[in-house]
């Protein structure tokens, strides 16, 4: 399949710093794709998003996204893409559906108009629908400074989905917005995914939003640490194991002698299955236990261990 | 739409954003553009023609009202246009420049804006002007009217210039604009004639974009009078070539500089 997102030794180095912002990346991402990059604070999420969507030029490297050149089709690409930045970027002088007035009118959707009642009823029913769904109707002709962070953070996100683009780019886009909100957005996110076949690239500090990613790409220091499915990189990098104790450990570690069990600074038996299913293992103990904690992996643990792991090794460089 | 009308469309939004947001904050807006006539034509004119006229061949009052007419539009689109930078502090900057339009679209749209918010205040050197019996010949309103697209456009040129060169200091941008105006005000003749300077202040009285504005206007309105031959320093031909270089050249190099800031951090 042609990718729609194409980088290639990728490296940003920005003036007056010594060290790389983004070292020598490389991925795809293709057509109707949920791509989430992850990293912890400085690992260059930032900066490759702008460098992607034409607002910041790069060091070196090559990057097209939906076949055209970033730097030298800067427009095209601007036509195919929609942001929603992790710094809010609206007019506090305007109310709200201002804000998204001017935005369709500069992506060339519908011709300018001075007053909403003059705009398309097209224009009219989608910022309705789009506000009624993140829950600011009523707010939508209020000046900018009245609303809150998670208001002014929907409203980005109605801005963004105004002009339907072919990819998505999410720079911490839930920040701000408390639980249900957050939920709110995400099935309405995940329906545009995969109704309009809109791709999507995500960088978040939510882990648990990564875990519907098609692929997670893990960046530290300005490389790229792991980049595979969800599935994968708890697979690859976090161990499974049950957790066992009894009153009788002489019988307990006899019986678990098979499963070549690892033993914990309190004596508890750690028990890895990578071949086997635990109900194998539990299967053959006959001694009471006192204790039995099944410990299967989460993305945020695979991130975090990574992350961990990545700085370690940084440091000891 | 079209690449053209899209470019158009795009022009029309961003100027009219800075129409709305200086009515929204219409306090300023209105004081400024009120009480600027009446400070410039009122008391700086009024004060150097009761102390200067018996020297001068013609209405000093006139001289001055065209110049400083000039002035401040000129003055009015360079503090429009440097919202640039503010709008850099304040992230908005993002949403449009990510926009799929020409970053020449985005400052000329700003730089219409500036020109039609600069409007009000040309109404009230009108106002300021009938209530001194300043006499303003239909002919020379429409001259004025005529250029006031080519005034601003030429101090919105030479503020994104200015706004690129100082992108990351909003106050070092707005101190460099008074510097600037101010210094074409006194230099180009807007309000002090010119037409003898010599030496040093000749050669920057020269070098100062403004001061073809000046003389271009003057140049249209005294065109067939007594007064021309003492007050208007070269043919407005010349003055509008001089004036269109100076100004594409300003517009050109500050929006790829201030583009080029932008992404090349």
């Amino acid at each position: 399949m042609q990718s729609i997102i194409h980088v290639e030794k990728l490296t940003k180095r920005y003036h007056k710093s010594e060290k790389l912002a983004v070292n020598n990346i490389s991925f795809e991402v293709y057509p109707g794709e949920f791509f989430a990059f992850l990293g912890p604070n400085g690992a260059g999420k930032t900066t490759t998003i702008s460098i992607l969507t034409t607002t910041l030029a790069k060091t070196s490297g090559e990057i097209t996204i939906s076949g055209y050149d970033v730097d030298s089709q800067a427009k095209e690409v601007r036509q195919n893409i929609g942001i929603i930045f992790q710094n809010p970027s609206l007019d506090l002088n305007l109310t709200a559906e201002e804000n998204i007035r001017l935005h369709v009118n500069l992506y060339g959707i519908y011709a300018y108009k001075p007053l909403y009642s003059l705009m398309p009823q097209e224009y009219q029913r989608q910022v309705m629908e789009l506000a009624e769904f993140l829950g600011i109707r009523k707010d939508l002709f209020k000046p900018l400074k009245t609303f809150s962070g998670g208001m002014k953070r929907k409203l980005e996100i109605i801005r963004g989905l105004m002009h339907h683009p072919t990819i998505l780019f999410l720079d911490e886009p839930t920040q701000g917005l408390d639980a249900i909100s957050r939920r709110d957005l995400w099935d309405y996110l995940r329906k545009v995914n995969k109704n309009q076949k809109t791709t999507i690239f995500l960088t978040t500090h939510y882990i648990e939003e990564a875990e519907y990613a098609d692929r997670i790409c893990l960046v530290n220091h300005g490389q790229i640490a792991f980049l595979g499915t969800p599935t994968e990189m708890k697979n690859r990098l976090i161990e499974k194991y049950i957790l066992l104790d009894a009153d009788n450990r002489s019988a307990l570690r006899s019986q678990l002698e098979p499963f070549n069990p690892e033993i914990t600074e309190d004596g508890k038996f750690k028990v890895h299955f990578e071949q086997q299913t635990p109900q194998q293992i539990l299967f053959q103990i006959k001694t009471p236990l006192s204790l039995m904690e099944l410990h299967t992996p989460t993305v945020e643990e695979a991130y975090m261990d990574l992350v961990e792991n990545k700085t370690e090794e940084a440091k000891a460089q | 739409m079209m690449p053209l009308q899209r470019e158009l469309n795009a022009i029309t939004v961003i100027a009219a954003r800075e129409i709305v947001r200086a009515f929204r904050d219409w306090m300023p807006y209105l004081a400024y553009s009120a009480f600027s006539p009446v400070l410039f034509l009122y008391v700086l004119g009024g004060t150097i023609a009761q102390n200067l006229s018996g020297g001068l061949s013609y209405n000093y009052l006139q001289f001055a009202l065209l110049g400083l007419i000039v002035g401040s539009l000129y003055m009015s689109t360079m503090s429009s246009v440097t919202s640039l930078v503010q709008d850099r502090e304040n992230d908005f900057t993002q949403e449009i420049f990510v926009a799929p339009i020409s970053r020449y679209s985005i400052i000329l749209g700003k730089i219409v804006g500036g020109t039609v918010t600069s409007l009000l205040q040309l109404f009230m050197f009108f106002v300021v002007a009938l209530v001194m019996k300043i006499s303003l010949a239909p002919l020379a309103i429409a001259f004025i009217l005529l250029l006031v697209p080519v005034i601003c456009f030429s101090g919105g040129a030479l503020s994104v210039l200015i706004a690129s060169i100082f992108s990351n200091s909003p106050k070092g941008v707005d101190q460099m604009v008074i510097l600037i105006s101010f210094g074409q005000m006194f230099l180009s003749g807007a309000f002090i004639p010119v037409s003898n300077s010599s030496g040093v202040l000749g050669i920057l009285a020269r070098a100062m974009p403004m001061t073809y504005l000046v003389d271009l206007l003057r140049g249209l309105v005294y065109q067939g009078s007594p007064a021309y031959s003492h007050i208007v320093l070269y043919n407005p031909l010349i003055d509008l070539a001089i004036v269109a270089a100076f100004s594409a050249v300003f517009f050109v190099v500050g929006t790829f500089l201030f583009v080029r800031g932008e992404r090349n951090r």
